[in-house]
């Protein structure tokens, strides 16, 4: 599967990268592709293009302020949890997404 | 230098989430990084306030971006009782992390901040610092994990 996620949160200093942090090591333990774009103090890093979202199975944005370009991912399934869901239980944030892409599947 | 052996305190005695705020900032003012520690304190608090920094594990990192603050900090304190901070796992913390950063903070700070805060999802980290017993344990955790 591959995942698209985006993380922000109030001052950008933080939560934004731990959440980042433990998406990806959920997803690739989990044997999934992901990339995470951090919007955070630094302005937005690790950028997923058009084609990486066009190109996405699912989106999860684990963001506790808006998105910066959100229409990237219209049409694609989203997942929104709350930044801190992410930093706590990231495993269960990656399988809210295999449930969400096995039920547009079936 | 963001961090060295004078940003850390080894036995941080607070009971509570805000005077373990106050003592870990006053090492930031001695240390000269602030303009004011009560407004500094209070950007702190007012970002506690949105939810708080204790995000399990036994960890917090508490943070306040504002104009009180000269320099980018980190403050590291330890607490062999634990300190109540209504974390996401309901545990107390032990170990705190004090982050202070300037209205006009430069990237390059704002990036050790963001790989610091990276790395305290990594278990092996987060039990070096633990069983760290002085501020060289610290200091060479820092060192083994990363650059800073």
């Amino acid at each position: 599967m591959k995942i698209v996620a985006v993380t922000s949160c109030p001052t950008g200093i933080a939560h934004t990268y731990m959440a980042a942090e433990a998406l990806e090591k959920a997803a690739k333990k989990m044997g999934h592709a992901i990339k995470v774009e951090t919007q955070g103090s630094i302005g937005i890093e690790n950028k997923i293009s058009l084609k990486e979202a066009s190109e996405a199975d699912v989106v999860i944005f684990a963001a506790d302020v808006a998105v910066k370009d959100e229409n990237r991912f219209s049409g694609k399934p989203v997942i929104k949890v709350e930044v801190q869901k992410a930093i706590k239980n990231a495993a269960e944030v990656i399988k809210e997404a295999e449930a969400m892409i096995e039920k547009s599947s079936s | 230098m963001l961090f060295n052996e004078g940003m850390i305190c080894m036995d941080l005695n607070a009971l509570t989430k805000e005077d373990a705020i106050r003592q870990l900032a006053m090492i930031a003012a001695d240390a000269g990084k602030l303009v004011s520690i009560d407004e500094y304190i209070e950007s702190v608090l007012a970002r506690e306030k949105t939810y708080s920094t204790g995000v399990g594990n036994g960890i917090a990192i508490p943070h306040g971006r504002s104009k009180a603050v000269k320099e980018t900090f980190i403050v590291f304190g330890k607490s062999g009782r634990g300190v109540e901070w209504d974390a996401l796992d309901g545990k107390p913390v032990h170990l705190i992390f004090l982050l202070g950063v300037p209205e006009a903070a430069e990237n390059e700070h704002l990036k050790i901040l963001s790989q610091l805060s990276r790395r305290l999802m990594n278990e092996n980290f987060v039990e070096h610092l633990k069983r760290s017993e002085s501020k060289n344990e610290i200091i060479q955790a820092f060192k083994d994990f990363g650059e800073n």
